[in-house]
């Protein structure tokens, strides 16, 4: 559209040069150009040659270089002289050397690992992506299954990446923008803000709305998605599986539309339930039977051609009455009335019939169109979710029933419908690599090809006795756990008799005592270890608690072979270019910073375990001869990076090639993006795995007095209502939420001075969003100071911004601000602590995914006197 | 020669890229923006909208700003791009009082974002503002003089701004203008805005 090439910029003096790198202000990882002249970065602009954010940059983008250079930066190992530890207790930090911090970190390490190494925590932030590796490789050769991401996952992923695991073998869902004519977008902004591949995203869903999609945005909330769309459908807080299921209901009751053939064939449809909600399967083969029509008989799935199977019925096979899975959601969903729905989730019924009715008709089921030359089949509607809706007690039904409305009209990473990023690659045409593709399990049933996250989302381990801190091992769908810093943590182990304790924590950049919960909870957590490393950019609030701190490099300071995971978290879904970026560094370390990744080989070489650490890279990278790392050589990270470049595209193609070139990309094939077609594997549109899991845990869990819900655990999506929702405390009349700011990431950015100030003038970024009739009724006016309280007393204040644009039950809070570090005075006072409300326990938590419930009922009063 | 700008307020969905990579381009001092985003709520609850509308110089054609400077300080180039010549510029802030779209700027805060002073990056920008002027967007005439697109414009995520020239009736700004019903902020005060918006 412009009619420049934005990187036509001539060198002219000896230090004036662009180097091709990565953003890190969130974990899209955007490719960036870093212009350094006379060693100063003087700007950060897109790199127009990567499919990585397509030369665009967010605001965020633009603006790294005021983190970069705040001058409040670390820049020296510092140990805490004041050994007590509190919110409000000054470390009273000291200067020390690297040899002194790694000494005494080593010694601590080395002893805890001879010990147990559980002992051990490793924590990092969810958004330097690039840390993934060199933690996770520390950790397991550590010999440590404890890691966590902070509040990351149990905020916005058990529930949607776990699910776009299971459903799209991906780490989330996008409608197909390119050929998507009807998308349904619930507490999603994908395209519209933050979040994976967000540049690139927003350019996409750009073309999208100006080629015609039609938008609907479910949410309590009109901003970002919502401001764009079509059409604004606002929701009672945590009801998105009403809507999702009358609408499903609907479609497949009243309109009778969906999509046969794609359920024969492409998922569980067929499988026959018996009495039990479980498979009827073979006597000797164990494998699931379906009803063939041809023959009139049980027989296994893998036996029948998809068009002979049948998907309703009443049948008798192996002695009992069984009907397949399709026929047993059909019968559910009968319960889920638009007018049941309009009562959940306060949107009219006649809105539930006519949405499901545009989605079913729009689907144009049977049809099909060519992309470059190849036949697919077209189904250009898809209905998405991500945090908003998932981020509830009842996130993982939230995000299955609305997952339902794609794969009954059979709009599952086909073209126009709903896509996962990337699930299929077959490598670079050269060397073949990264190639990974979803493949079936005995039941045929999808396992990723890739994932980046704690287990594969399918199929779920064995629950047994618990020995992680998280109980991960136990509850075997949940991927990031609250257990780790619950009030009920001590409680919860010594139920399962944990036979250790945390007592190390190795940090890096996660910022616990905000990101999570309220910071008692969190506070209470981290006093309980003997000693705390943390490596970080800035003091933090949870510095307070930090034995050991270390100065960081930045991202303009950094090396990293990958900077994001390949290829199903940040890379734009849809047809375009395979693309592989890298980060090198524009600057060199201020102070004493050092980059991390070479910190903790260091420290594995103090304490003696190298070769494991050699052996954990090679397999957390696939590595392989003449690539792989050998005995405990001392390997630099440099090195490490360059052998992993290589490993994956030759020889010649190592780490300084891409410090030339930024990137490699090639181009996408249809057969990739649109793999479901090439791809024999079916997807459980009725979750049987569910049922035996929630039977399992509870048989381990209830002995030991933990009672499991196992409303949670049945094979099929219902409407299960978050605590808020059952608040009946006089008074406490709105649900809290909060959502991701487009000018801030987490609780990081509002140090930024310029996203600070872009946040001080936005109307909403550092303000609390009621309706305004609704505070009108109150006596509230705009600009006015409340306290907000939830309904266990915790509070926090902050000013409203009355609107027009919210659900008159929802308050909205942006991002996670209110920081009071003097570590960090930009960011000190602006803004409003949402997560200070977040109970942290069991009963906050998801009892099938462990996923936190962000929603909260609470009362709003006019703060007595501004402060 | 007419250089314009056409901002698809279809495609933008107020991210602050524009704002904010004006801010990089030209590290202009705290409270000093060239580019700006501004919010707006159409509507009752709900049947609502929320809008975002990118403002900046309009580089009118008949910019009262040039009109009311005593000194000759802002000037029109021939290429359509309103202009401030820093050496000329007193500080009187009449163009500020003549500019019906606030979009100048008087250089009177501090001239860095951190109370400890400048940063290396805040310094090698310093030359680029004197205090105690007033300032504004010049459609970043350095880069568009070396084949550049204005900063906001290269860097726009959505790709909701398009420049080029006003005056030729081919050029993607005028057939964009022409086929989508481009528009300016308040024409019935016959500045001749070169900023125009296609609606939303």
């Amino acid at each position: 559209m412009n009619m420049f090439d934005s990187r036509q910029f001539q060198a002219t003096a000896a230090d004036d040069v662009w180097l091709p790198s990565s953003c890190a202000l969130c974990y899209g990882t955007c490719s960036i150009l870093a212009h350094r002249v006379d060693g100063v970065v003087v700007k950060i602009e897109g790199n127009p040659d990567s499919a990585v954010g397509k030369g665009r940059l967010c605001g965020k983008g633009v603006s790294g270089i005021m983190t970069h250079y705040d001058p409040n930066r670390l820049r020296h190992p510092m140990r805490r002289t004041n050994p007590k530890k509190g919110l409000n207790e000054d470390p009273g930090w000291k200067r020390i050397s690297w040899d002194e911090a790694l000494d005494e970190i080593a010694e601590v390490l080395r002893k805890v690992r001879a010990d147990d190494p559980r002992k051990l925590v490793v924590q990092r932030t969810t958004t330097v992506t690039s840390s993934r590796v060199p933690f996770h490789a520390f950790a397991s050769a550590f010999g440590t299954p404890n890691f966590s991401v902070s509040g990351g996952g149990q905020h916005c992923g058990n529930g949607a990446h776990l699910i776009s695991g299971i459903m799209h073998a991906s780490w989330s869902i996008v409608p197909d923008f390119d050929h998507c004519n009807y998308s349904i977008f619930f507490g999603a902004s994908k395209g519209h803000s933050a979040g994976h591949a967000s540049c690139s995203n927003m350019g996409k869903a750009a073309d999208a709305r100006a080629r015609g999609m039609k938008m609907v945005v479910v949410d309590p909330l009109c901003n970002f998605a919502a401001a764009k769309a079509t059409e604004w459908v606002p929701l009672r807080v945590g009801t998105d599986a009403a809507l999702a299921l009358g609408m499903c209901n609907v479609m497949v009751n009243d309109l009778g539309i969906y999509d046969g053939p794609y359920l024969q064939a492409k998922t569980n449809a067929p499988y026959l339930i018996g009495p039990d909600k479980l498979y009827v399967r073979h006597p000797e083969s164990k494998k699931p039977l379906v009803w063939d029509t041809a023959s009139n008989c049980a027989r296994p799935f893998d036996e029948v051609p998809a068009a002979a199977m049948a998907l309703e019925g009443e049948f008798q096979a192996n002695g009992v009455a069984c009907r397949p899975s399709f026929h047993c959601l059909r019968e559910h969903l009968k319960k889920f009335t638009p007018e049941w729905a309009e009562q959940v989730s306060g949107i009219a019924a006649a809105t539930v019939r006519r949405l499901a009715t545009e989605f079913a008709t729009e689907a144009r089921i049977g049809s099909t169109i060519v992309v470059e030359g190849v036949a697919l089949p077209y189904r250009p509607v898809a209905a998405i979710a991500f945090r908003g809706s998932q981020g509830h007690r009842n996130s993982v039904y939230n995000f299955y029933a609305v997952d339902l409305l794609n794969h009954l009209v059979g709009a599952a990473d086909v073209v126009g419908g709903c896509l996962g990023f990337n699930p299929t690659s077959h490598g670079h045409p050269e060397t073949g690599k990264v190639r990974y593709a979803p493949t079936a399990d005995p039941d045929g049933l999808m396992v990723v090809g890739s994932w980046m996250g704690y287990h594969y989302p399918y199929p779920p381990s064995e629950p047994r006795l618990p020995r992680n801190l998280g109980l991960q091992d136990l509850f075997v769908i949940g991927m990031t756990s609250p257990f780790l810093d619950s009030t009920d943590r001590e409680e919860m182990w010594k139920k399962f008799d944990i036979p250790y304790r945390p007592e190390v924590m190795v940090n890096f950049g996660a910022n616990l005592v905000m990101s999570i919960a309220n910071k008692d909870a969190v506070a209470a957590s981290l006093s309980n270890y003997k000693f705390i490393v943390s490596f970080d950019l800035f003091l933090t609030e949870t510095s307070n608690f930090v034995d050991i701190i270390l100065p960081d490099c930045g991202y303009l300071q950094s090396l990293d072979s990958r900077s994001n995971f390949p290829f199903i978290f940040s890379l734009p879904a849809g047809m375009g270019e395979w693309c592989w970026p890298i980060r090198q560094p524009a600057l060199p370390p201020d102070g004493d910073q050092r980059q991390f990744a070479e910190v903790l080989l260091e420290l594995a070489d103090r304490i003696g375990f190298r070769a494991d650490l050699n052996a954990s890279y090679n397999a957390w990278l696939d590595l392989q001869p003449p690539y792989r790392l050998v005995g405990d050589t001392s390997y630099s990270y440099d090195d490490i990076c360059d052998r992993e470049l290589k490993n994956n595209f030759g020889a010649e193609r190592g780490l300084d090639w891409f410090k030339e070139n930024g990137v490699i990309k090639w181009k996408k094939k249809p057969q990739e993006v649109y793999w479901r077609p090439f791809t024999d594997v079916r997807v459980p549109i009725y979750w049987e795995f569910l049922k035996p899991i929630g039977d399992k845990i509870a048989a381990i869990a209830e002995p030991r007095g933990l009672k499991i819900p196992l409303e949670y655990y049945d094979p099929l999506p219902d409407f299960l209502p978050c605590r808020s929702h059952c608040c009946e405390k006089a008074g406490f009349d709105f649900y809290g939420f909060y959502y991701r700011d487009i000018v801030h990431t987490n609780s990081f950015t509002m140090e930024n001075p310029w996203l600070d100030e872009a946040a001080r003038l936005d109307p909403f970024s550092y303000t609390i969003a009621m309706n305004r009739s609704e505070a009108g009724k109150r006596g509230l006016t705009d600009g006015q100071r409340v306290v907000v309280e939830s309904e266990t007393g915790r509070k926090v204040d902050g000013r409203l911004k009355l609107t027009e644009g919210i659900h008159p039950e929802g308050l909205g809070f942006a991002a996670m601000c209110g920081h009071w570090t003097d570590g960090q005075p930009i960011a000190k006072g602006k803004g409003v602590f949402y997560n200070d409300l977040l109970e942290l326990d069991w009963e906050h938590a998801s009892p099938v995914n462990i996923n936190l419930d962000l929603c909260v009922k609470v009362r709003v009063t006019a703060a007595e006197r501004a402060p | 020669m007419r250089w314009g700008m056409v901002i698809d307020l279809k495609r933008c969905i107020g991210c602050y890229g524009c704002q904010l990579a004006c801010k990089a381009e030209h590290g202009t001092p705290p409270g000093v923006f060239f580019a700006r985003v501004l919010k707006q709520e159409d509507g009752q609850y709900p049947t609502v909208r929320q809008l975002s509308l990118p403002v900046l110089c309009n580089h009118c054609e008949d910019a009262p700003c040039v009109a009311a400077c005593p000194t000759g300080a802002s000037f029109k180039w021939e290429d359509g791009i309103v202009d401030i010549d820093p050496d000329l510029c007193v500080g009187c802030r009449a163009c500020m009082m003549a500019c019906p779209y606030t979009n100048r700027y008087f250089n009177d805060q501090p001239q860095h974002y951190f109370p400890q002073g400048m940063t290396p990056y805040e310094e090698a920008r310093t030359d680029r503002h004197q205090q105690n002027i007033v300032m504004k967007c010049n459609f970043c005439r350095d880069r568009v003089r070396a084949g550049k697109p204005p900063a906001c414009v290269a860097n726009c995520p959505t790709i909701a701004r398009t420049f080029g020239d006003l005056d030729d009736p081919v050029s993607e700004v005028s057939m964009l203008i022409k086929e989508r019903g481009g528009f300016t902020l308040h024409p019935e005060l016959g500045t001749g805005p070169s900023v125009f918006y296609l609606p939303p």
